[in-house]
């Protein structure tokens, strides 16, 4: 049986970390617990970070959304600066898991726990979002390649929590999509994914690109070489057959039960091809 | 001319709808009875051994530990099974696949069992292993069981009919494949459990998910040297059984457990992990076929060869083998045939009964035949399998005789004749872009009860209570399929009341009256029959009793009408409540028998011990529209139609809940379930990396039923909980290959596969 903390404000809980270095912060528990259970159970100290408020709550500050770390994957997607004013996010919040994780899980523990396969973190990569981390010293921000070293491991201190996900607001990106390639419907772990953010000039041509993908590295992959052979083209079929090439050789896809490395390789370039669908419509 | 109903073939909302949804239906694993105990199994972990020493000491020691027993606890003959008992209770010498049991910890709560369980010391000296049937099968492979004639192979049986496979070579057009189909889990939500507890008089009682209490009784006493009618089973409604929880899973653990918990009630109830690593799979199996026709399209002969891996231990390898034997050639017309089946011993994960029963295995092989036949003859898939459907009184390639009702070519008409089978071209043309859409159909068949060589038996007990209501004493499991309902229908529409004047009572041994498994399309079929005789003569009964108390002179012109016995011509009635009154319980109380008729083929077949042939079969054509993924190779299934013959239906919603349930359990199975194992470990033993699909994977789904009576069913119907099942594979493989080109005779058609296996011509489309 382990202790439940239930601290009430951020002052509280960074006093409680520290006090509990060995203490695992729970916020929707939905990685936490199934995890816990291959290791024989939850560390002594559990704290919860449901009843800080500091943690919750959407804000809109100047030309950014700040978005408490604890905010569960429904309140965000109910949320219409998320739901329509961040699509790429959107677009993975509503195929992460299922209704009833959608409920409980957090965006902070989606990022706090590191997975190459963590769902949110292509579109936050494509956001170029940061993190707000909080320590009795005071806070820092870092960026999402800063914050997350590789599977399962942050740069978060032994102090420190995560307060807030700063998402700078995209302007112009006409054309944003994530995808992701489970092994069936609902509840599945990215197999391979993309996220994509086109800005279009005024003749329909790519004048920034941004791409990330999920589940083909430790950590979420960037190409510039594809993203450089979009711009100044249209995105059609041949444009990003061209950038899914520099795709494939970015990549770093491993093998495992759900699919191989070739397989993983092969569809992080095809994923680009969707584009062409959306572009044209 | 049809026949008048009140009740039947109307829609009516199962009885365990409500307590289900409002989370009061007490399942076993609900049962926490003051005072329990825990009870675990310590398992083996590697997949072939020699036991050395067990080391109970360290474990025995931990404060909280009741008893830790071994084999030299087990007073038995230590050996479970349902037809060959060669699976032991607690391994002694020998351990054959990972999950094998070789201690039984009873400790006061579950920490304490978990680490009682890890302190157990297994002194075991592995011993090269054989993880396929092929290596099973060569000379001087090691033995999984020793001392046996047939070394691995658990069993050897073979068909003939005609003149054989020799005819093939007369065939102008002659189709061969080879397919393989993987081990599936049953996956149900509730996993094996169950509490025990020996009473003061020496009566151990029981309460277990189990599909076959009264079977269990038998197993257990004798594994452990009981007296069966000493054990008491009571099998509530289970949170799904699937075939899995057929034959022993807890019972003889947890009964072990309670003979040594000093009166206490003990609890087992396995993880998630455990269900997968220690529960019965469906066997994976490899299928060689040839199939050889005339130039019309008339099939002439069959050459088949059927492997199947059993895992450790047998279970019901040899009757799941001959039910899949027995519909190898699909539900067609064969004249000649040679039909080889060989059921293998390996260090595997136990194989067992599962939903489909070796036909599903065979159904993708026979229907991914037809399809390739009608691809080389030119001929439309579904015309083709029409042409050579078998009717009344055809034979098909197994020799048995087709007597009962043959709904299979009113299947194939009904399929056609449902818009979306004329529409599908349209649809496939209206394809999103990167989509691929094909449209795929399959026949299936399936034998319905046990076949020959056990009677298929069961036995009703109806009662009027005291109150003038009534009580069914069911005696076959409800797993989820809705056969407690369908009787609670039956017994109304036999003695014209309302459902909702009866009551039901589950299986329960000290009550209920011995009757066969919940399984083999069997169970509303067999005791459905059992009812209606019982209803009659309580009905009679009644009728009399009514008489007495109407002063009438005899019982001509009663009748038995709702809540009363009624004089038509006088109109005068005795309510059922006050007749009720005046009888002693068992004048209340009727019972009747009913054993299923066999078939009286005598047939080439040979080897088998029990379950060849059958008399009834289930029929079922359907049509998969799916869509395929170019970028990825994912496959969607976004339709399923599907046109069954089971009899006259009883309660359309019920028969729509099996339909559409066997066919998304066939779509698991055919797109991502599919037990992974190295070396006999299996690599996906959770149910985040072993996938069954969600209910956003679950397409939309046509249930017909076409029209038919099954003359020995209980207002005509029978079994159809399988036969859906069967044909999805086959239906979403020819579905693929008509989306994409991508032929794929390994089930499951994984993304990575479907990517891979599509033809060039296809693939420089992205
Ligand atoms: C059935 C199921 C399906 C799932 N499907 C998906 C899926 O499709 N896609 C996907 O990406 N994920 C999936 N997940 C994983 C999980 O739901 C998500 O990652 C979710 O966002 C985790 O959030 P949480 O609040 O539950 O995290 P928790 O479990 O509470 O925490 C996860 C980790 O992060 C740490 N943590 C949490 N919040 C903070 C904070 N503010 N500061 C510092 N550390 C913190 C915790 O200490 C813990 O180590 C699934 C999980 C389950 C059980």
């Amino acid at each position: 049986m382990s202790r439940v903390h239930a601290p009430r404000g951020l002052a509280e809980l960074l006093a409680l970390r520290a006090d509990l270095p060995g203490a695992a912060l729970m916020a929707g528990g939905t990685d936490l617990v199934p995890r816990s259970r291959a290791r024989g159970g939850l560390p002594e100290d559990v704290i919860l970070l449901q009843d800080v408020p500091e943690l919750h709550g959407i804000t809109s500050g100047k030309g950014l959304l700040r978005i408490g770390a604890a905010a569960t994957h429904a309140a965000l997607l109910a949320d219409p600066r998320v739901g329509r004013g961040l699509p790429v996010l959107a677009r993975a919040l509503a195929c992460l898991a299922s209704p009833a994780i959608r409920n409980m899980g957090s965006i902070g523990g989606n990022i706090c726990t590191a997975s190459p396969a963590g769902d949110t973190l292509p579109p936050l990569h494509v956001l170029e979002a940061r993190v707000e981390l909080a320590g009795r010293e005071g806070v820092r921000e870092l960026s999402l390649a800063e914050f997350i070293l590789g599977p399962g491991r942050t740069a978060l201190g032994p102090g420190e929590v995560l307060c807030a996900v700063l998402v700078p607001r995209p302007e112009g990106f006409s054309l944003q999509h994530f995808e992701k390639v489970g092994l069936r419907g609902a509840m599945a772990i990215a197999v391979v994914s993309l996220a994509a953010m086109l800005r279009l000039d005024g003749r329909g041509r790519v004048a920034e690109a941004r791409l990330a993908w999920g589940s083909a590295g430790p950590a979420v992959v960037r190409c510039p070489a594809a993203e450089a052979a979009l711009l100044g083209r249209r995105p059609t079929l041949s444009a990003l057959r061209a950038a899914a090439r520099h795709a494939r050789a970015a990549v770093r896809p491993i093998d495992d039960l759900r699919a191989s490395a070739a397989y993983r390789r092969e569809v992080a370039g095809n994923l680009l091809l969707r584009l062409a669908d959306l572009s044209s419509r | 001319m049809p026949q008048e109903f009140s009740q039947i073939d109307r829609r009516h909302p199962r009885n365990d709808a409500l307590p289900k949804a409002l989370g009061l239906e007490r399942f076993a694993a609900d049962h926490y009875p003051e005072g329990l105990l825990w009870a675990g199994a310590r398992r083996a972990g590697i997949p072939h051994a020699r036991i050395r020493t067990v080391d109970v000491s360290a474990a025995a020691a931990l404060p909280g530990v009741v008893r830790v027993l071994t084999r030299a606890d087990v007073a038995g003959s230590n050996l479970q099974g349902i037809v060959h008992k060669d699976q032991p209770v607690l391994a002694g010498d020998k351990v054959r696949h990972c999950g094998d049991a070789v201690a039984l910890v009873l400790a006061v709560d579950r920490e304490t069992l978990a680490r009682a369980l890890s302190l157990v010391r297994l002194d075991l000296e592995p011993l090269p292993g054989v993880f396929d049937p092929a290596q099973a099968l060569k000379k001087g492979a090691p033995l999984v069981h020793e001392g046996r004639r047939g070394g691995n192979v658990l069993v050897r049986a073979s068909i003939r009919t005609g003149r054989g496979a020799a005819v093939l070579r007369e065939c102008p057009v002659v189709v061969r494949g080879t397919f393989s189909t993987p081990m599936q889990a049953h996956a149900f939500i509730e996993t094996e459990n169950g509490t025990a507890r020996l009473l003061p008089d020496g009566t151990l009682e029981m309460t277990v998910s189990t599909q076959a209490p009264f079977r269990d009784r038998f197993e257990i006493a004798q594994a452990l040297g009981l007296d069966p009618m000493r054990i008491r089973v009571v099998a509530p409604y289970l949170g799904g059984g699937f075939g899995g929880k057929d034959g022993a899973t807890v019972q003889c653990l947890l009964a072990l457990a309670a003979l040594h918990a000093g009166g206490r009630p003990v609890k087992m109830w396995w993880e998630r992990e455990e269900s997968m690593l220690a529960g019965y799979k469906r066997h994976a199996a490899r299928l060689t076929y040839a199939l050889g026709a005339d130039r019309d399209g008339t099939l002439r002969a069959l050459s088949c060869r059927i492997v199947m891996d059993s895992g450790a231990y047998a279970h019901l390898g040899g009757e799941v083998m001959a039910l899949g034997m027995e519909s190898a050639g699909g539900p067609y017309r064969i004249p000649h045939a040679d039909i080889r089946g060989l059921c293998v011993y390996t260090n595997n994960p136990v194989a067992g009964a599962f939903r489909g029963f070796g036909a599903a295995q065979t159904a993708f092989a026979a229907e991914r035949m037809m399809d390739r036949l009608a691809e080389k003859l030119g001929m439309d898939p579904l015309e083709l399998r029409l042409r050579n459907a078998l009717r009344r009184g055809d034979r098909n390639a197994a020799g048995v005789t087709m007597t009962a009702s043959t709904g299979m070519a009113a299947c194939l008409e009904a399929l056609r004749a449902h818009p979306a089978y004329a529409a599908r071209e349209a649809w496939k043309r209206a394809a999103p872009p990167h989509a691929r859409r094909g449209a795929g159909v399959a026949a299936a068949c399936i034998g319905v009860g046990y076949g020959r060589g056990l009677p298929d038996a069961a036995t009703a007990r109806i009662e009027l209570t005291e109150t003038g209501t009534f009580r069914i004493f069911n005696a076959v499991p409800d797993m989820g399929q809705g056969n407690a309902s369908a009787f609670a229908l039956i017994a109304a529409e036999a003695l014209g009341q309302s459902p909702a004047s009866f009551e039901l009572v589950q299986p329960d041994t000290a009550c209920c009256l011995p009757s066969g498994s919940s399984s083999a399309g069997r169970t509303t079929y067999t005791y459905g029959n059992a009812l209606v005789r019982a209803c009659g003569a309580l009905r009679d009964r009644l009728l009399v009793r009514g008489a007495m108390a109407l002063l009438a002179d005899d019982t001509a012109d009663l009748t038995l009408a709702p809540g009363a016995v009624r004089h038509v011509k006088s109109g005068r009635a005795v309510p059922l409540a006050l007749l009720a009154r005046m009888m002693i319980l068992e004048d209340r109380t009727a019972t009747a028998e009913f054993v299923m008729p066999v078939t009286p083929d005598a047939t080439g077949g040979k080897g088998f011990v029990i379950g060849f042939p059958h008399l009834l079969f289930a029929y079922a054509a359907v049509l998969a529209l799916s869509e395929v993924d170019e970028l990825t190779g994912a496959v969607r299934v976004r339709r399923f139609v599907s046109a069954t013959d089971g009899g006259r239906v009883l309660n359309p919603q019920g028969f729509e809940q099996q339909v559409a349930g066997a066919l998304i359990q066939g779509m698991g199975w055919a797109l991502s379930e599919d037990v992974l194992t190295r070396e006999g470990r299996i690599l996906n033993p959770d149910l985040s990396t072993y996938l069954v699909p969600t209910a956003a994977d679950a397409p939309e789904v046509d249930c017909l039923a076409v029209d038919s009576v099954e003359e020995t069913g209980p207002f005509g119907m029978k079994g159809i909980g399988e036969v859906n099942l069967n044909a999805a594979l086959p239906s979403i493989g020819a579905a693929v290959q008509d989306a994409c080109g991508a032929r794929l005779d390994a089930a499951p058609l994984t993304p990575e596969k479907v990517l891979g296996a599509r033809p060039r011509r296809a693939r420089r489309t992205p």
